[in-house]
């Protein structure tokens, strides 16, 4: 299925709440188009309220667009058809309690369309590779929020989805997990399925994503590949023993780009080379270095100068 | 099928997790005792379980004059076991997944009724015929009657669970879907009585309006001033009400379907 095909698709997708007779709408989404191709990992990020859940919720029919269209797979969002092949694990999701594990995905899978014997020949692979095999036959009630996390994707798994749709997968789980939950979703990737994944652990989504989304206050502030906003100007932190006040005049003089703060050099060029330039010009003026560290800019940073420039602009 | 079957399955495990089943075994069980411990079952002042030659008109009688109770006590029971099944299907956290799977709202919807419907009424015929047997050997005497009284409860049932499902549907709440039933069930029994009513005020339009109210609401209670009748081989006495409920009931679950349909979750 990973042909680059777009699989999921938003355009001038709206959602407006209504906030009663008193209160103001409330603009959940505004004007977002958006096209996932077959076979990414998708990572649509944002701060609370941003309109992330809004999103999911109307690809997968639980909310009515208030205007534009959302189709999945060639199929408009609300009808069956557009939820044929696809997995689903919900933000905040209650399973319900009466249910052992097991259970669960027999009426999660047969809702999904899939027999008793379907069910039980993947159950138990996918109870082991999420590793919730020991706890099929408890109650949900007795599940921790990581289990429930992990029964889930599992649930979500169960027929073969082309697409799936996470909705903060890792929370609650813990870092071993994460860790395996990080392992899982890329071992799906790489059977070709398209994952569409919401989370705020935006180094979990800069680890497993290919490309990403950002809104903010419902609007759609940027999309593009993970590296494209990691990517940035060459950065270099120089650690130096002893920075006299007239070497580092000097410095600042010769490298207008470069900022001294103690015996600490930092460098942002615009090529790579010129950090040499910089190191051949310290060790010319008798400067003994200990250390020289890139700078990476993370998917948070960049997020974070998005959010931030987005509320400059409002 | 498939699908169905899930809905039902999960619908059974949750009525399960209620104790609902508990419940109905515990009446069925207490009434199973005071059949097998009761002395004498008078009627006309013949004691039914010595006189096993009596006619079989007094046998009817006795069989009406019990499940007419019976039926009114389960189906009070099978309200307050059933209304919160909507309102929790749909609960936030929960309804987004089913929402998720390919099946079409309207046929989410009718596929949960049948399945809450056929749960209840499956738990009312067992119930009903464990006492049946019980009663039946006790009394000596093996009639059939009491299937017509069974027959009309599970289209009361069907009537009462249209109500407290639209109830549910539209409030999301299973306290309000049991207080609204019973405010309707209340407000159609006094408008049943509504002659007497009209004595006390003037003015054509207060009848307009009490009769306007009373051929819109469903009428449980005069439905089930049929089942004495009934179970006695006479027929449905009143056949008004049980059109014109069934026909409501068939209107208001209609309108639950168009609301699940259209509503955001």
């Amino acid at each position: 299925m990973a042909d680059g095909k777009v699989v999921i698709e938003t355009a001038g997708l709206s959602k407006r709440f209504w906030g009663g007779f008193r209160g103001k709408d409330v603009h959940a989404l505004v004007d977002v188009s958006l096209g996932v191709a077959s076979g990414e990992i998708f990572g649509l990020l944002g701060p609370n309220g941003a309109g992330k859940t809004t999103m999911v919720k109307i690809l997968l029919g639980s909310l009515r667009p208030s205007s534009g269209s959302a189709s999945i797979s060639g199929h408009e969002c609300r009808t069956r058809l557009a939820r044929q092949k696809v997995g689903f694990l919900p933000e905040n999701h209650r399973f319900p309690p009466y249910l052992t594990g097991i259970q669960m995905l027999y009426v999660y899978g047969g809702m999904a369309g899939l027999s008793r014997k379907q069910i039980n020949a993947k159950a138990g692979p996918l109870l082991e590779m999420v590793g919730m095999s020991r706890w099929r036959k408890t109650r949900i009630k007795k599940y921790s929020k990581g289990m429930m996390q992990r029964l889930g994707l599992a649930q979500a798994l169960l027929n073969d989805p082309d697409i799936l749709f996470l909705d903060e997968p890792t929370d609650g789980v813990d870092p071993i997990g994460r860790h395996e939950i990080r392992n899982i979703l890329l071992e799906l990737k790489r059977q070709g399925k398209t994952i569409f994944l919401n989370s705020h652990l935006l180094a979990e989504v800069e680890s497993v994503c290919d490309r990403v989304a950002i809104l903010d206050k419902g609007k759609l502030i940027k999309t593009g590949p993970v590296i494209g906003l990691t990517a940035a100007k060459p950065g270099y932190t120089i650690e130096t023993h002893s920075l006299s006040e007239e070497t580092a005049h000097k410095i600042a003089a010769a490298f207008p780009q470069v900022q001294v703060t103690g015996n600490v050099v930092h460098a942002t060029f615009d090529d790579a080379r010129q950090v040499n330039d910089l190191i051949d010009f310290l060790r010319s003026n008798q400067v003994d270095l200990i250390s020289v560290a890139p700078i990476k800019v993370s998917l948070e940073d960049s997020f974070m100068q998005l959010i931030r420039g987005n509320e400059a602009g409002d | 099928m498939t699908k169905f079957c899930a809905i039902l399955y999960d619908t059974l495990l949750e009525v399960r997790d209620r104790k609902i089943f508990y419940l109905y075994w515990a009446v069925t069980l207490i009434l199973v005792l005071v059949f097998l411990l009761l002395p004498d079952f008078k009627i006309n002042n013949v004691n039914l379980f010595e006189n096993a030659d009596v006619g079989s008109e007094l046998i009817r009688k006795a069989y009406a004059a019990f499940f007419d109770g019976f039926y009114g006590f389960m189906i009070f029971l099978m309200v307050f076991g059933a209304a919160g099944l909507m309102p929790s299907y749909l609960g936030k956290g929960r309804i987004e997944l089913a929402l998720s799977k390919p099946i079409d709202r309207c046929r989410l919807a009718v596929m949960k009724f049948a399945a809450v419907y056929l749960i209840m009424i499956a738990l009312l015929a067992a119930t009903t015929i464990i006492i049946y047997l019980v009663l039946s050997i006790r009394l000596g005497s093996f009639t059939g009657y009491f299937f017509l009284g069974l027959l009309l409860a599970f289209v009361q049932f069907f009537a009462v669970y249209a109500i407290v499902f639209f109830l549910g549907v539209a409030s999301n709440s299973s306290a309000l879907s049991i207080m609204g039933y019973f405010i309707i069930r209340v407000g159609s029994d006094l408008l049943s009585g509504r002659e007497v009513v009209y004595r006390f005020l003037e003015g054509s339009i207060w009848k307009t309006i009490l009769d306007g109210l009373y051929h819109i609401l469903p009428k449980i209670g005069e439905m089930a001033s049929n089942y004495v009748p009934l179970m006695e081989g006479q027929g449905l006495d009143k056949t008004y009400p049980v059109y014109s409920t069934v026909g409501i009931s068939i209107v208001l679950f209609l309108v639950a379907i168009l609301i699940f349909n259209r509503r955001d979750y």
